[in-house]
């Protein structure tokens, strides 16, 4: 073989052994963008952690039709109920969620069948939420299947619920005027608690804020660090951390996060409040069910949402105070829900509590902001 | 004329609009044309340099819009680049192969999918700028290595600094890629005993004249863009790696094999057996070859560990498309050198073919910005500009969402200034540098990343003075809700909400630090320009025919056989 031939032949082989090696072993960015989260995307599913790790891999690409037709139990749901029980059966922060990554555990394992966890991180646009399932695998002739655990949809029966919920109006100057640029006096409100404390990843001030005027108020928090020589350290807003709309004499709990300071380099905290006029509704209603505190280990507050009104909400935000036994306010925590609120039908909540304050708490309480297509046009 | 025919009138209809990048190239542009020496741009970022990119296509751009307007300025800009392309194409075709194949070398350029691919879908103004006049300046560099001639050494070390204003990494890869095939190429006509005396230099002095014109070339290019290098020197660029899908796997996701492989190779792929049985067997070639074949892995992303392991963490920073590019116009002379022989030998039948699958190829590159569009909706943002503009709602910052390419001509129609840009390599706010994702205005597509950004920037609105938030997808419309932004207004027919924080100071001038001094601008004003008119004016310089390529260089010519079959 001459030098050419040689060249050419050592060319095509290096080629097909570099694709070859690139799709056995693709590098990192090959492999998040085909959906997969350990990089061996040809392995067939001869295993349960394997077969579940590939369904994983076809939602993430949201490749449907792949995903449904490799479920054991597809004949007990149809592949439209399969997508809405991931991503929702009506608008909600399931819709557009995009899997960030999963896990899977596994269980236990006999021969023709396993449990494994699945553990689904969903991204949506207020952040992050854990989707966790456990999943039964069968054996299938020379591969596993996957038992998907569908959770159907509820359904109420048709009736009509009367709507006599309190609201406010607000009539503008102009009709160009901005929002907030309203020439009226802006709504009394005081904040009622603040209490910084120091955690692993930096300072936390929290508290609580009430509209003590007669009407409604959009509010928020800002807190400004001022260090001991008197310089500021930093300044931050409450941003989602708090109810924004508060009914005349409703109270939110606040959050205030300064990541990377330490509370013993703060001498003073300034706190501003700020409240615009808004026109507000009391309608929907979230009633909050069946509220419970576990108490440590994995300290959590548990309970259910239920929508009294008779309309969607779309994003509802839970937010939760927590007191120690003196009435003083030592956590807030909060948690979105990823699916819609439909009229009447519960929906549960779980928002976890650090262990070091879950020993102090005594009491909740926990309010609800909610989010509805088209409620503010 | 073939290129005229062809990119004239997709040029006049204004197609590069529909790109990715045209926008961003126009928007840079446009601050030139009002600060031609003051590179610092408020507009975007909060206040940012615009040394963070080479200048010279905005440029030309900026002084042509003159005459044209933005828009079309850019298509003149870009049509020359083109031309020049088929011109630079034949130029470097010539050291391989006979004037015929290097003028179907040129043909092939006109309809090459990978040229248009970047012109009309990705709109990478600056690559296709740098590639013709880098391509230009190799013959040069070709007659320095082998004749040692002075006005040769001055035409390609202009041409090559020219180059590197247009687009630095050109110049950095193109080393590798094209002027090492190239130095490869002296060496081993040095060795070939039909050559004249003065046709062999010694190896001795082709490492010399190497050096000699990599110093010159060095130096050069460190002062006409001092000020990129000093930013760069100054804030290194730190930022969390933002995700390109031409780092996929084009095989494992076959989708982007389709956008970043299939369209712009198009029926290329078909020839590149006959590019490596070519390139291998004749000797002269197959340093072009084997620069060709580098090209080619790297450009196919992540569908094989090459462009990860020659890179390294680079291959997380560069797209690869470009690489692409480089590996077509890399395979261009030995593709017209085979369509030369292809036609020699099947004459009429052979040019229907060949004709037809270069203008497939030419078609389907051009018409993806079409059938894949950078930006599907393709809307008018005069309405916000206005909004902006009016009442003072330009005191304060904004940030658009769900306006994809569009973020580039609002800022060039609104006095408004944003925390958003597209130039990841200019910005450096910690919000915007920290989880890896590129515009605002697209958080959504890159998932955790982007979303993290965007709420981080939202959280800091107070800091920055952003009170408008300029929303065309209901996507985000529960985040701003949540976080205390409230509808203020709707444009465009309601298909545009306007949303706004309340107690937002006005904006104020930040980043101030990273302005470049006055002489930095002055500079930049004037050299990376400067090199351009002195580039179209040395090669001007009377020169000694060059004497790269000879009748007797193809070993396997006519009437040779392969595989024992006649091949002509």
């Amino acid at each position: 073989m001459n030098k050419g031939r040689l060249l050419a032949v050592a060319i095509v082989v290096a080629t097909l052994a570099l694709l070859a090696i690139g799709t056995i072993w693709p590098v990192p960015s090959a492999v998040a963008y085909a959906g997969g989260g350990k990089g061996d995307l040809l392995v067939s599913p001869s295993t349960p952690e394997a077969a579940a790790n590939d369904l994983g891999t076809q939602i993430r690409l949201h490749a449907w039709d792949k995903a449904y037709s490799s479920l054991a139990n597809k004949a007990e749901f149809t592949q439209s109920q399969f997508i809405h029980d991931l991503t929702g059966y009506a608008l909600s922060l399931r819709t557009y969620a995009t899997l960030d990554g999963f896990e899977v555990q596994p269980l236990h394992q006999s021969a023709n069948d396993a449990e494994v966890i699945m553990k689904l991180r969903w991204s949506t646009v207020v952040g992050t939420f854990e989707d966790k399932r456990d999943v039964h695998v069968v054996r299938s002739g020379d591969h596993w299947a996957v038992n998907w655990p569908i959770v159907p949809e509820q359904h109420v029966p048709p009736q009509v619920i009367p709507v006599n919920y309190l609201r406010w109006d607000v009539i503008k100057s102009g009709s160009g005027d901005d929002w907030g640029a309203q020439d009226v006096e802006a709504p009394h409100v005081r904040i009622v608690d603040m209490h910084p404390v120091n955690r692993a990843d930096g300072v936390v001030v929290m508290g609580e804020l009430l509209n003590e005027d007669v009407i409604p108020a959009y509010v928020s928090v800002r807190a400004t660090l001022v260090a001991k020589s008197g310089s500021v350290l930093d300044s931050e807003g409450s941003f989602d951390m708090i109810s924004h709309t508060l009914l005349p004499k409703q109270v939110t709990p606040f959050v205030i996060r300064f990541p990377g300071i330490d509370l013993s380099e703060v001498g003073s905290i300034r706190m501003v409040p700020q409240s615009v006029l808004v026109s507000a509704s009391a309608d929907p209603v979230i009633e909050v069910q069946n509220q419970q505190y576990n108490a440590p280990p994995g300290a959590t507050l548990t309970g259910q949402l239920s929508n009294q009104s008779g309309q969607t909400v779309n994003v509802a935000h839970v937010l939760s105070s927590f007191y120690d036994k003196n009435g003083q306010l030592v956590w807030v925590a909060g948690q979105y829900i990823d699916r819609a609120l439909q009229p009447q039908i519960p929906v549960d909540f779980r928002i976890s509590v650090p262990e070091d304050i879950a020993r102090k708490i005594n009491t909740e309480r926990t309010v609800v902001s909610t989010y509805a297509v088209g409620s503010f046009q | 004329m073939a290129a005229v025919a062809i990119h004239l009138p997709l040029m006049l209809m204004q197609l590069p609009l529909k790109s990715y990048d045209t926008n961003f190239h126009i928007f840079f542009a446009s601050h030139y044309v009002h600060h031609w020496f003051d590179p610092w741009n408020v507009k975007w970022f909060a206040g940012f340099s615009q040394t963070t990119y080479p200048p010279l296509p905005q440029q030309w751009v900026a002084l042509l819009s003159w005459l044209f307007g933005l828009n079309m300025a850019y298509m003149a800009v870009q049509l020359a680049a083109i031309l020049l392309l088929a011109v630079g194409v034949y130029r470097f075709s010539r050291l391989w192969v006979s004037p015929r194949a290097a003028s179907y070398a040129a043909l092939a350029s006109v309809f090459l999918g990978n040229e248009s691919f970047l012109v009309y879908s990705a709109g990478q103004l600056s690559t296709t700028f740098a590639a013709p006049i880098y391509l230009n300046a190799l013959p040069y560099f070709f007659d320095w290595l082998r004749y040692g001639k002075w006005r040769s050494l001055l035409k390609a070390c202009v041409l090559l600094v020219a180059a590197a204003a247009a687009h630095h990494a050109t110049l950095i890869f193109g080393s590798a890629f094209f002027a090492l095939p190239v130095i490869a190429l002296v060496l081993l006509d040095g060795k070939n005993e039909d050559r004249e005396a003065d046709e062999k230099p010694s190896v001795q002095a082709v490492i010399a004249r190497t050096v000699t014109l990599t110093i010159v070339v060095g130096i050069a290019i460190a002062v006409v863009l001092l000020p990129y290098w000093i930013g760069l020197i100054r804030y290194p660029i730190t930022q969390t790696p933002i995700p390109h899908p031409s780092r996929a796997s084009y095989i494992l996701s076959p989708e982007w094999g389709l956008n970043y492989f299939l369209v712009p190779y198009g029926a290329l792929i078909l020839a590149l057996p006959f590019i490596v049985i070519r390139g291998a067997a004749v000797a002269r070639l197959r340093p072009l070859l084997l620069g060709f074949w580098v090209a080619f892995l790297v450009g196919l992303g992540g569908t094989t560990p090459v462009g990860k392991l020659l890179l390294g963490r680079a291959f997380e920073v560069l797209t690869f498309e470009r690489f692409s590019y480089w590996a077509a116009l890399l395979a261009l002379p030995i593709l017209g050198l085979v369509i030369m022989e292809f036609i020699d030998r099947f004459r009429l039948k052979a040019a229907i073919t060949v004709a037809l699958l270069a203008a497939s190829t030419c078609t389907l590159a051009v018409a993806w910005s079409s059938i894949r569009p950078a930006d599907a909706a393709n809307f008018d943002v005069s309405s916000v500009a206005q909004w902006l503009n009016r009442d003072g709602h330009d005191r304060f910052r904004y940030v658009t969402l769900g306006f994809g390419n569009k973020l580039s001509r609002l800022a060039i129609m609104t006095d408004a200034n944003s925390v958003d840009g597209e130039s990841n390599s200019s910005r450096m706010l910690p919000e915007l540098t920290k989880f890896g994702g590129a515009a605002l205005t697209s958080s959504k597509y890159f998932a955790k990343p982007g979303m993290d950004s965007l709420r981080a920037m939202l959280a800091h609105a107070d800091r920055y003075g952003l009170k408008w938030v300029i929303v065309r997808d209901s996507y985000y419309d529960p985040l701003l809700y949540f976080a205390g932004w409230r509808q203020v207004d709707e444009l465009d027919n309601k298909t545009i909400t306007v949303w706004g924080k309340d107690g937002v100071p006005p904006a104020t001038p930040m980043n101030t630090s990273q302005r470049p001094p006055r002489w930095q601008g002055v500079l930049w004003g004037t050299l990376p320009f400067g090199f351009s008119i002195l580039a179209l004016l040395v090669i001007w310089l009377p020169e000694k025919r060059s004497r790269g390529f000879r009748d007797d260089d193809l070993p396997l010519s006519t009437e040779q056989t392969i595989d024992g079959e006649v091949i002509s």
